[in-house]
This record gives structure tokens, C-alpha cells and sequence, in this order.
């Protein structure tokens, strides 16, 4: 019988990770995602999960200690937040690169400077050039659920990556939500045990990760670029999956909202969709024709489907909670990729951007009143005034 | 059901005929003719035997001996950053224990051995082998000290001797002996401070019966354990590659490098040389002391003299800092 | 859609198979400009250029007569020479030897 519970975030990673049997933890503390840890700990403790927790000496160790362990076949967990995300930036693309399918929670957290412990997407994307998969969840459900999509994902075997599993700090790790919570045993048909053939084994002993010649850096960069392009279909066979298991599902890449006869479309990630929604409602209700495209990974980054679903709509306001200092349109990088996106498509819609929930500040209703006023401006007259607004600071309110 | 998770017992060798003819640790690697590290590392992985992951921190052990995709290990082993070989080992050893009490995994705990040169032992990876050390994990921690960044150079690093010239610490007329400072003494930095170690050595590829002994009995106690090895560099340190196992003797023999055994708070010796021979004897056998002084010499005595309380006593514990002057 | 040239190829993960007599891949013989040359008669099997040399290029024979040379990845470094114990061991100019230099089809 699946369980109904309110979880926050944390608590909701805690119960896939454990359902997941994962069987080697590492563990850290930074605010906000210190919680999932102290849920583990507590789980190994009382013997309702079985696994080797440890205690890292810093993030830079937390995914130097999973990177070991998962080269012996081990399915693990880890994560960090802020600065911890940015501390441990060596190992992440020796662990993609030796193709193990860590899994690191990342509730996200501003980065110093100065100590900020409020929410944003800076720290995990960051990262997104890696090579590992990323996405955010909007819930705590969501989140529970995309920790367990992604174990799987990452584990296949056609694909053998590494997963940034993120939610927003506070929003979602903090705040509770409705998890159903599944049954063992459904957990254990939808996610089989790790196997993987090029671990460390003393009955089998393979050289894992010797020095290459420089010629051939291209090729191993090239593997991993390949690996992504099988990862989308990947991904859309897990979805189907989870939903025939778990009885819930997900639009695997982008959830379209009200989107259908929509003049201009949000575009956003994260715990701030759940406030765009209603915002949306609200707007539509005043009659004005506006939807919403929430983005679930980052990478691999959908392009098609962001191409498809924004190519109805005339303007689009790409919600940024991250910063891409000295980018092309100097705001954010969400804008960058969305704009590539749309870029081969014969009508391209209006594009701007608006930074919003920088350091933890909470995204108003009103300041999605805001993007819509500005994009109904831009479709009539037919050019965005900028590219990029700082929401509650710009001159002219 | 969960499955006991048994270790090995590996035999300590008496002499020379007992070496076990097999290596881990094959011909065709692209060290230096007369590599000491690469020397240790064949001993240490004979003394290891087949139940063995070796974890390989950035550094000469790394580079030159994986170049390029092909490796002299013919047991497990993987690369880990400079940074991090004591969490990748801490890693590999926590995947084994669960592996092998789910029954996932059948076999004795392998030997989880890191091999990390002076700079990922007690410079940028000090962090990393001192965690591993608290943090209990029974694997072996080994720093091979050819005492320099080697691999990307000659620069110095925290085991680097007083008076050294390496890249990093050329002398010159404002620094007329090169390198100013004296070394972190890597043992010292275990012993004493991680409750979990029951087990350090030094050895030296001098004394290869005595250095295998100290590997297998680091591998057969329980928990951390930690082995600073002495290995002379024919490139880092300037001498001819015949010389470099004379070298390492003259090391011990001089006191430059001290043979010794700490477990569970006692103190033992090994190849106590009866009278110190001078260290002047060791340094002028090398390229890297030849711009010094007399002054400067005699400061490096100083220091090891004042290591040595005696003949028979050789280590003063706590190390003493060394004197101002000569 | 893509198509790698043979030697350019790299395993999955980076990960090569371990080897298990020697190195195919890193012949060192090529390398020495002398070699050492043993007397079997003046050998006193004291061992010490089979522990010594770090490419265990000196191994004890099957039948524990004499030891045994590697020719094809003896680097030439002579710790053997310098650490022999008996009057068996010297050196000896590479060049001096017919077929002596290692040669390799290619570099790697």
C-alpha cells in the first residue's frame, strides 16, 4: 500500500535514497541540504537502511569517496549546497569521465560572497558542463521521484553517467509537501541492482582511468558527448516506466501549462513553477493569454521540446534564479540555452529575461504580473525593451 | 543475513629466498632507468599479492607509469586525483565491506593500498590521509617520498631537505642555499594524533625484506595504517640511476632517514647504524646539495643530530624544530 | 554518424584491461645504452639485483640455478652492477650486441 506523508525535500530524497538501497553514503554539513544526511544517519543507525555512512572531511571529499566507491559496483549517494557544490568542482568530470553513476543531491544555496544561506541556482549550474545529468524538482514529491528516475537513468547501461539531482533550497528542502511514498517492492522492479562491468575487482583486474595521449582527448570527450545523445530516449522510456509502476508521471523533459493558446510563456525551473502556476491562473483569469514551459532537466537540455512548445507563443520571459556574469545577454544562462533553442526555428518568439529569487528572495505573483506586463509589451511592439530585468530593481518599477 | 567480512593474513618473510616470485608490478612502465618509487612500488605490490586494489593519487606513480593507456598493475587499480587518494580509498574499502556483508561479493576484504607520492600524502592531499586515518577505514596509506614534486618537474614540496635545490627553490644570491625550510616529517604527523592507527613504519627500498615485512604488516592490522617509504629520484635529486639504492643506504646510514616501527605507542628499530656516518657523505652525492656551504651543511647536521638523542635511541619524540644555528 | 581512427580509439571509461606478464604496450628495452652481463659462474644467487631492479627485469630461474635476464625491458639503469655482490655482474655497451637494440615498429 504506497504511504501518504508530509516530507520536505530533504526528508522526501532521504526515503528514495533509502529505497533505493543505496549502499555507500558520504556525508557533509552545509545548509540547506544537511537534513537528507541527518535522515541517513539516523536510518543507518536504527538498521532500516543498510549501508556504510561516512563521514567526509569536506565536499571536495564527500564526492571522492563515492567516485571510489562506485568504481567497485556500489550504488551511492552524496550532496551538497553553495559553496560545497563549487569546492568539490575537481572530481565531477573525473567521475563523469569514468563513466559511474554517482548520484549527488544538490539543494541549492547562493555562493559566497558574502554567506548567504537563501536559494539559487548558481551553484549547481555552475556545473552543468560536467557532464552529468542535471534538473531541478518543483515538490518535494518531484523530488522523491526524480532521485529514483535518475538512479535508473544513470544506471543504465547505455548510458553510465553521473546525476545532479536539485531542488531549491529552503522552498523545497525546507518546506513540506504531499510524498506518496511507494512500496519496496514496487522500488525494487523499477530500479534493478547496479551492475557494472568495468569495476574494480580483484578477480578481474582492469587499470581504471590510465593516462591517455593527446590525441585521443578528443575521443574520450567525444564517448561522453555520444552517451548524451542516447540519454533523452533513455529517459523517456524510464518516465513511461515510473508511470506504469508508481501510477505517476511526468512529461519527461518540459511540462507545458496553459501553454496551448497562450500570446507568451514563462519560461522556469525549480520550487518558484509552483508560484508561476498560480500566477498563470490568476493572469488568465484577468484575460490575459500567457502559460507556462517548466524546464525538468537541464541537461541533457531538451532542445526540441523547448523549440516545440515555445514556437506557439510570441514572447517569451525566461524566469532566471542564476547568474551568468558577463554572458552574452548579461543576465543569466538559462537565456543562452533557451535562445539556442529556438534559434532554427522559421518564426522565433520574442526572448527577455528576468532575474528573480537571486539569494533566496521569494518570486512574487506580482512579479509575475510584472513579466507579463512586459511581454505583452514587447508583442505589441514588436521588440523586447531589454534582454534582461533585475525583478523589484529596475528604474522604471 | 549479514556476511562477516574476513581479512587476510599475510606471512612475514624471513630472508631473501622467501620473496614470492610473482609480480603485480610488471616490467614496462615509463619511469626513469633507476626509479625509486618505481622500485618500492614493485616490492610493495609483491609483498601485497593478488588481493589488491591499488588507489593511484596524480603524480609520478600515476603518470608515468600509465602512459598511455596501458598500466604495469596486475591487479586492480585506479587513478584518483592529487587531492583525494585517502577518499577514494576511503571509498573503496566502505564498497567492499557492504559488497561483501550483502553477499554481493565474495572473498577476503582486499588490500585497499594507496600510493601517493609526498605532495598527495602530506601537501595537497594531507586532508584526504588524515581523514582516512580518523575515519578507521582498514586500508594502507603509502607515502613514497622522493621528497619533490617530481612528476611535473622538480618543485619543491613539504618533504623537500633543507638546502635543496629544486625548481621551486633555485639558489641564488638572495637565497644562497635554496631551499629555507625543513621538512614535515610524514610519520610524526599520524602517530599521536588518530586514534584509529595502530600501525606506522618508515622503510626504505634499501632494506627490501624489511620494507615488504612493514607492508604486510600494515595490510594484516586492522584499521588505517600508514608507511612513509624513502625513495631516491635519479632525476629529482641529481645522481647517476646506478646509485639509486646506495643512496637510499647512505640515507639510513647518515640518519638523513630513520628506519623505524610505531605500533600501539611503542617504538622499534630497524638497521640502527652503530656510528652515524656524516651527512656530508650523503649530500655530496647529489646534484641537488652542490651549491652549498659549509654553513649550510652543518646546519643540516645540526638537525639531524638533534633527531637523534643516541646510538640505540635514535628518535627523540616530539621531534625536535631544528636549531637556529650550527 | 561518427568514425574513429583505430589508433586513436580509447576503452570505455578509460579503462584498460590489466596486463600479466609485462606491458606489451611500453617495451623499455630500447632505452638502455648499456646492459648488464652476468657471469653465472661468479654468481653467488645473493638475489640482490633480482630485488633491486625496479622493472623486475632479474628473475630466479624455474629451477633456482641462476637468475634470468629480461632483454626486451631492461632499462639499463645498472643498479644491478652497482648492488651485485660477487664479481658476476658488469656492464656492458649496448651497441656491442648483435640483434642487442631493441627495436619498435612504431613509438607506443
Amino acid at each position: 500500500m504506497a504511504k501518504e506523508m508530509m516530507l520536505s525535500g530533504c526528508a522526501a530524497a532521504a526515503q528514495a535514497v533509502k529505497l533505493a538501497k543505496v549502499e555507500v553514503i558520504c556525508s557533509y554539513p552545509i545548509r540547506p541540504y544537511t537534513a537528507v544526511m541527518m535522515e541517513l544517519a539516523r536510518m543507518v543507525a536504527n538498521g532500516e537502511l543498510d549501508a556504510e555512512f561516512i563521514h567526509g572531511e569536506g565536499e571536495h571529499a564527500q564526492l571522492s569517496v563515492v567516485y571510489g566507491a562506485s568504481a567497485c559496483g556500489a550504488r551511492t549517494f552524496t550532496g551538497s549546497a553553495g559553496v560545497g557544490v563549487t569546492y568539490a568542482f575537481e572530481v565531477y568530470s573525473p567521475i563523469s569521465g569514468a563513466r559511474l553513476p554517482v548520484q549527488m543531491m544538490i539543494a541549492d544555496r547562493a555562493l559566497d560572497p558574502p554567506g548567504d544561506f537563501g536559494s539559487e541556482h548558481t551553484d549547481a549550474m555552475s556545473c552543468r558542463d560536467q557532464g552529468w545529468l542535471m534538473g531541478w524538482a518543483e515538490t518535494p514529491q518531484e523530488a522523491f521521484d526524480n532521485h529514483l528516475i535518475n538512479y535508473r537513468v544513470g544506471e543504465d547501461p547505455r548510458i553510465m553517467l553521473p546525476q545532479y539531482v536539485c531542488q531549491d533550497g529552503y522552498f523545497v528542502s525546507h518546506i513540506s509537501g504531499k510524498v506518496v511514498l511507494p512500496e519496496q517492492s514496487q522500488v525494487d522492479e523499477f530500479l534493478p541492482p547496479l551492475r557494472m562491468e568495468h569495476r574494480l575487482d580483484p578477480k578481474k583486474p582492469i587499470s581504471h582511468g590510465p593516462q591517455i595521449r593527446p590525441d585521443q582527448g578528443d575521443v574520450m570527450d567525444l564517448a561522453r558527448a555520444m552517451a548524451f545523445l542516447e540519454v533523452p530516449k533513455v529517459i523517456r522510456e524510464v518516465i513511461d516506466d515510473y508511470g506504469r509502476i508508481f501510477g505517476r508521471t511526468y512529461p519527461p523533459f518540459v511540462e507545458e501549462y496553459m501553454l496551448d493558446d497562450a500570446d507568451m510563456a514563462i519560461f522556469i525551473q525549480g520550487a518558484h513553477a509552483l508560484t508561476c502556476r498560480h500566477a498563470i491562473k490568476r493572469l488568465r483569469s484577468q484575460g490575459v493569454k500567457i502559460g507556462m514551459l517548466k524546464l525538468r532537466f537541464v541537461r541533457p537540455w531538451p532542445t526540441e521540446d523547448v523549440a516545440a512548445a515555445l514556437s506557439k507563443v510570441k514572447a517569451v520571459g525566461v524566469v532566471e534564479t542564476s547568474t551568468s556574469y558577463g554572458g552574452a545577454m548579461r543576465g543569466g544562462n538559462l537565456i543562452h540555452e533557451v535562445r539556442a533553442s529556438l534559434y532554427d526555428l522559421p518564426k522565433r518568439p520574442l526572448v527577455t529575461s528576468f532575474m528573480a529569487g537571486l539569494g533566496g528572495e521569494v518570486v512574487k505573483i506580482e512579479d509575475f504580473e510584472y513579466m507579463a506586463r512586459h511581454l505583452a509589451k514587447a508583442i505589441q511592439e514588436g521588440r523586447v525593451c531589454k534582454n534582461v530585468h533585475w525583478i523589484g530593481l529596475e528604474a522604471e518599477g | 543475513m549479514a556476511i562477516a567480512v574476513q581479512t587476510q593474513e599475510l606471512p612475514t618473510l624471513k630472508k631473501v629466498r622467501d620473496l614470492p616470485k610473482e609480480e603485480y608490478y610488471l616490467p614496462g612502465h615509463r619511469t626513469c632507468a633507476g626509479c625509486g618509487p618505481a622500485l618500492q612500488y614493485k616490492l610493495v605490490a609483491k609483498a601485497a599479492g593478488p588481493n589488491t586494489i591499488f588507489v593511484g593519487p596524480t603524480g609520478c606513480m600515476y603518470v608515468a607509469n600509465s602512459s598511455y593507456l596501458c598500466t604495469p598493475y596486475a591487479v586492480p587499480w585506479i587513478h584518483a586525483q592529487i587531492t583525494n587518494g585517502g577518499a577514494v580509498a576511503s571509498g573503496i574499502e566502505a564498497a567492499y565491506q557492504v559488497l561483501i556483508r550483502k553477499g554481493k561479493w565474495q572473498g577476503e576484504l582486499p588490500n585497499v593500498i594507496v600510493m601517493a607520492g609526498d605532495g598527495g600524502a602530506v601537501d595537497i592531499g594531507l586532508q584526504a590521509m588524515s581523514a582516512m586515518m580518523y575515519r578507521g577505514h582498514d586500508a594502507l596509506f603509502i607515502c613514497y617520498d622522493n621528497e619533490a614534486y617530481a612528476n611535473t618537474g622538480i618543485q619543491t614540496s613539504p618533504t623537500t631537505p633543507y638546502g635543496a635545490n629544486t625548481t621551486f627553490t633555485p639558489p641564488g644570491e638572495m637565497i644562497p642555499e635554496g631551499k629555507k625550510t625543513f621538512p614535515k616529517d610524514p610519520p610524526q604527523l599520524v602517530i599521536g594524533g588518530h586514534p584509529a592507527v595502530k600501525y606506522v613504519a618508515t622503510a626504505s627500498i634499501a632494506y627490501p625484506v624489511d620494507l615488504m615485512n612493514k607492508v604486510r604488516k600494515g595490510l594484516n592490522v586492522k584499521g588505517p595504517t600508514f608507511l612513509h617509504i624513502h625513495t631516491p629520484c635519479p632525476k629529482g635529486w641529481k645522481f647517476p640511476e646506478d646509485k639509486t639504492v646506495e643512496i637510499a643506504k647512505l640515507a639510513v646510514q647518515t640518519g638523513m632517514f630513520i628506519l623505524y616501527e610505531w605500533e600501539n605507542g611503542e617504538y622499534k628499530y630497524q638497521h640502527t647504524p652503530k656510528e652515524y656516518k656524516p651527512v656530508g657523505e650523503y649530500m655530496k652525492l647529489m646534484g641537488r646539495f652542490t651549491h652549498l656551504k659549509p654553513e649550510h651543511i652543518q646546519k643540516m647536521q645540526a638537525f639531524v643530530d638533534a633527531r637523534l638523542k643516541a646510538p640505540g635511541m635514535p628518535v627523540e619524540i616530539p621531534i625536535p624544530p631544528p636549531r637556529a644555528e650550527a | 554518424m561518427f568514425v574513429i581512427p583505430k589508433e586513436k580509439e580509447v576503452p570505455f571509461a578509460g579503462c584498460t584491461p590489466a596486463p600479466v606478464k609485462d606491458q606489451r604496450m611500453m617495451i623499455t628495452g630500447n632505452w638502455r645504452t648499456y646492459r648488464p652481463v652476468i657471469n653465472h659462474e661468479e654468481c653467488n644467487l645473493c638475489l640482490n639485483c633480482v630485488m633491486y631492479c625496479p622493472d623486475a627485469c632479474w628473475q630466479l630461474s624455474e629451477d633456482e640455478e641462476r637468475v634470468v635476464w629480461n632483454n626486451e625491458f631492461c632499462k639499463g639503469c645498472l643498479i644491478c652492477v652497482n648492488e651485485c655482490t660477487s664479481e658476476a655482474l658488469s656492464k656492458a655497451h649496448e651497441l656491442d650486441f648483435e640483434g642487442g637494440v631493441i627495436r619498435l615498429d612504431k613509438p607506443f
